[in-house]
């Protein structure tokens, strides 16, 4: 009995423990790791990326040569303070594009869990078979080398003054600056109810602006409220306009019987600093086939710009805002060298599409 | 060898170990260290703050816009409140904490003479001073109701015994206080522990009844009766918590925690969670399944080890999930790490007991040095460790913040504050929408996402960052004005949302945002709010419970334990067991 109660135990803990490492993905992590398909092999490598063991993950890339380890971890890693350093790999997708004895192509795509939400980065890799293992060509990352030089500053500049220690913002005895919504369009979407338009700072002094819209019920009474959050420029300078998109999840267009529109502005120090530009924007398809209008920002200042928040209205044939969109650049801007972005537009809005309007937000830590 | 009349036979009188554990833990919890190194003596202090002034109002406005007291069982935080009158609240959760650490060897002592001779009662003490799984949950963790609550829940059912084994009226009043005011210091000490503890003590009862030639019938019939009368008695106690439990059953989507995963997938979890809170103990482990096995006294007491061992493993093995179903998903598992090791300490008391007997000074030098060493590796864990709180964080600007100008009209929430939130939350007027216990929140923006608070939100990843989202969409709604930011990761989110930031503190360690346009914060209505009855006896009857128990040990002083019969013991010279235990 002594002898027997004691080895059911030690029988029964090792069953658990080896049924509990089956079930935590020990014995899959194990064949993945061994890298024995194209698909196990970029398996392995996200893994790796995932729990910041860069020094395996690099030792997974078929040739150590052309990509430096340096490089290899800045490239998933990010750098200058993009939205890519406040992020960590959360999840990802693998699927086989092309397969031979020798090499293959797969495709990888990367769900980052970023300070500003979900980020997905789609990758084509290309694989080499050497021996037992397949083993993954990492492109040579494209960093911006930009020649030392000078950039004059003499951008505008708006600042406040005579405000005391101890008062808030937004109680300044002051007029608040002058913004108006230009349009509004209510929309019906598989999601809910989505209002979308365009607010104007018709003042001479920047301004700080917020959209809230309250649905109201046949009664008057208050069906639903929400704010622009992040689809809106919510500092605007004089003449500005921004797009806004307020969305209201669940909600259908015949629940309201009418909408209140409220617009919150407040004299704010601003400066017109850094110079973002737009260029080469075109509609089109990203890689998994999905509508995006697409371009590059050059960051035509002196100072890096660390997340760029890109907000594009699109337009129909007679010029009514049909549907806001917005989308973060996981890269740095910094100056003088364009960095790509891309905005989603959904499939049935994309035919309808004939213009768009960009304004692009920013963000920079030392500028807080 | 050891001879008969060797110092080394001497058993360790309890006073000793007592003496230890105030040698060890007074300095340390003077110092108040788990208030920098722990993750929960804030959020017990917050609690006690608002029985220190709000004794028979439950519904506390401070976190989630609103939420009531009534989710946790109050004796340990209103013994803060009540002690922190004299003392201040900090020095009253240390002088409660001390109590309990103190109260560690006494139970392990009762609950190991259950089962073992007084000598290796006496090792089992001493041996639980230097546990590692009472340091880590007492400066790692900060599990005050825990702790406290598994010592007197030992010490009940060492009354539990002697009442169902020799029918003694005294037993049953003090193992029934002791249960109540057990119960009001913790919920799942109560619903898990209780049991596990229990039942082998049951067993053993039985055992021993019917080694005496008595019938088991009779004390199967007082323990039915202690069962009843102690779940009557918890019943009543803690209405208002079974109230909020039934009327609000824990259905928010699971929060990960490292305790539940497989600790092998993990060096820093294996660490954390096996190897600091067990320490040398786990080389007893083959000793205590070889020798719980051999005995048959011991076998309930070595399944009991061995199952909530188990339990304590989270979720490397299947079985924890297996049992406990949904509620895997919600119980953190440290706390079995402790249960485990009071379990299994009568038998490493025993395998002291024949070392020692064997070898010597070499044996007790052996034992000596085993037990500093997993103390000492859990304290250096709180500095080793990966896992760091940042409940020493200087708040004290921002509290100054918040009790100014007004400020406390509007809600705020905390960023990276980690468990400096509920210091925060203890001296600031203002209401926050975040808090730290998981089992109290209602708001949908918390509960329908996978993640705990909103001021560790990126540590959830995508889930947290949504919730997070979430809320900020729903400011207005909340009053929620100030966002006070301790980590620049949520800057980016704060700026494109429309949030601007206002003021810095701390040398710019912290900063200030606001929204501009949020009115002032007015009361979300919630079903959760108790009923004025059950503030008030919320407000006495756990209270009662732990004074009635104190009472009870004073007027009634215990009879020797002697009359338990047949336990386990190593007499001189040879190193064998007691004939009717011999295998």
């Amino acid at each position: 009995m002594k002898a027997s109660l004691a080895l059911l135990l030690v029988m029964v803990t090792a069953a658990l423990i080896a049924l509990g490492w089956v079930q935590s993905g020990g014995v899959t992590s194990h064949e993945i790791s061994a890298a024995r398909t194209p698909e196990q092999a970029v398996e392995a490598l996200m893994a790796d990326v995932e729990a910041h063991n860069w020094n395996r993950a690099y030792a997974r890339l078929a040739d150590t040569g052309t990509v430096e380890k340096q490089d290899f971890i800045r490239d998933l890693s990010g750098s200058n303070g993009s939205l890519r350093t406040y992020s960590n790999l959360q999840s990802f997708t693998v699927w086989p594009l092309h397969a031979t004895d020798e090499d293959a192509t797969v495709r990888v795509r990367m769900t980052w869990s970023s300070a500003i939400g979900p980020m997905d980065d789609v990758r084509d890799l290309h694989l080499r078979h050497a021996g037992d293992v397949w083993t993954i060509d990492w492109p040579k990352p494209n960093f911006p080398k930009v020649p030392p030089q000078v950039i004059p500053v003499n951008y505008l500049r708006w600042d406040v003054i005579g405000r005391n220690a101890g008062d808030e913002w937004g109680v300044e005895n002051v007029d608040t600056p002058n913004v108006r919504i230009t349009s509004m369009n209510a929309i019906d979407r598989p999601e809910g109810l989505v209002l979308v338009g365009e607010v104007v700072n018709e003042d001479t002094v920047p301004a700080y602006v917020s959209v809230n819209a309250t649905l109201l019920k046949p009664d008057q009474s208050t069906l639903d409220q929400e704010s622009s959050f992040d689809m809106i420029a919510h500092t605007l300078l004089p003449r500005q306009v921004s797009p806004y998109r307020i969305d209201f999840p669940g909600m259908r267009i015949r629940q309201v019987k009418s909408v209140r529109m409220d617009v919150k502005s407040l004299l704010v120090p601003a400066s017109a600093d850094p110079v973002i530009a737009v260029a080469n924007q075109k509609l089109g398809k990203d890689a998994l086939g999905g509508n995006v209008l697409s371009g590059d920002l050059l960051n035509q200042s002196g100072q890096n710009v660390d997340i760029a928040q890109v907000v594009a209205a699109y337009y129909d044939a007679n010029g009514k805002v049909i549907w806001v969109s917005n989308g973060y650049v996981d890269q740095a801007l910094v100056p003088d060298f364009p960095v790509p972005f891309a905005v989603n537009i959904p499939k049935d809005i994309a035919p309808k599409v004939e213009s768009y309007h960009l304004v692009v937000n920013h963000y920079s830590r030392k500028n807080g | 060898m050891v001879s008969e009349t060797s110092f080394l036979r001497r058993k360790i009188p309890l006073a000793i170990s007592v003496f230890v554990a105030l040698a060890i833990h007074a300095p340390l919890l003077i110092m108040q260290l788990p208030l920098r190194t722990s993750y929960d003596a804030n959020f017990h202090i917050f609690f006690a703050s608002h029985y220190a002034q709000h004794w028979f109002e439950p519904w506390n406005e401070k976190w989630f816009a609103g939420f009531s007291q009534t989710t946790y069982p109050p004796l340990v935080h209103q013994w803060i409140a009540l002690v922190s009158r004299a003392i201040g609240l900090d020095e009253a959760f240390m002088l409660v904490m001390l109590l309990a650490v103190i109260l560690i060897p006494v139970s392990a002592y009762g609950f190991a003479r259950l089962w073992v001779d007084e000598r290796a009662a006496g090792y089992a003490a001493l041996l639980s001073v230097f546990a590692g799984t009472v340091s880590f949950l007492v400066y790692s963790a900060g599990q005050l109701p825990t702790v406290l609550s598994c010592t007197l829940f030992l010490l009940a059912v060492t009354y539990f015994y002697q009442w169902a084994h020799a029918a003694e009226w005294r037993a049953l009043l003090k193992g029934l206080a002791l249960s109540l005011a057990a119960a009001s210091a913790h919920h799942v000490t109560l619903i898990f522990g209780s049991l596990i503890f229990a039942l082998p003590v049951l067993w053993l009862a039985m055992r021993d009844r019917r080694e005496e030639g008595a019938s088991a019938n009779a004390v199967l019939g007082r323990a039915l009766v202690f069962g009843v009368l102690a779940a009557a008695g918890i019943a009543v106690v803690l209405l208002p918590y079974w109230i909020s439990i039934i009327q609000h059953p824990i259905k928010q989507v699971p929060i990960p925690h490292a305790s539940r995963s497989n600790l092998l997938m993990n060096t820093n979890i294996f660490i954390n969670y096996l190897i600091v809170p067990y320490g040398a103990f786990l080389l007893a482990l083959p000793f205590i399944v070889f020798k719980g096995a051999g005995h048959r006294r011991l076998r309930p007491l070595l399944l009991a080890f061995w199952f909530t061992f188990i339990l304590g493993l989270g979720g490397t093995t299947p079985l924890p999930h297996w049992i406990l179903g949904r509620a895997f998903e919600i119980l953190t598992f440290e706390r079995f790490t402790l249960w485990a090791v009071l379990l299994g300490l009568p038998i490493v008391g025993l395998w002291a007991e024949e070392l020692i007997d064997r070898y010597s000074w070499k044996a007790a030098g052996g034992f000596a040095i085993a037990a500093v060493a997993t103390i000492s590796l859990a304290m250096g864990w709180l500095t080793w460790s990966p896992f760091r709180p940042t409940g020493g964080l200087d708040v004290s600007a921002v509290v100054e913040f918040l009790n100014r100008d007004g400020h406390d009209q509007y809600r705020y929430l905390t960023l990276g504050f980690g468990n400096a939130l509920p210091k925060l939350s203890t001296y600031a007027n203002a209401g926050s929408v975040d808090g730290e216990y998981n089992s109290a929140r209602l708001l949908p923006e918390m509960t329908n996402y996978g993640a705990a608070q909103f001021t560790t939100a990126k540590f959830f990843g995508t889930a947290g960052m949504e919730s997070l989202k979430m809320m900020l969409r729903h400011a207005n709604h909340y009053g929620l004005k100030y966002i006070f930011v301790y980590d620049a990761y949520y800057e980016p989110l704060l700026v494109f949302t429309g949030w601007r930031q206002i003021e810095t503190f701390n040398q710019g360690a912290i900063t200030a945002w606001v929204k501009d346009d949020v009115p002032p914060a007015h009361k979300i209505i919630s079903d959760a709010r108790p009923a004025p009855w059950e503030g008030v006896l919320w407000g006495i009857l756990p209270m009662a419970s732990s004074v009635v128990a104190i009472l009870f040990l004073i007027l009634l002083p215990d009879r020797r334990l002697a009359r338990i019969g047949n336990l386990l013991t190593i007499p001189a010279p040879e190193p064998v067991y007691a004939p009717e235990v011999q295998p």
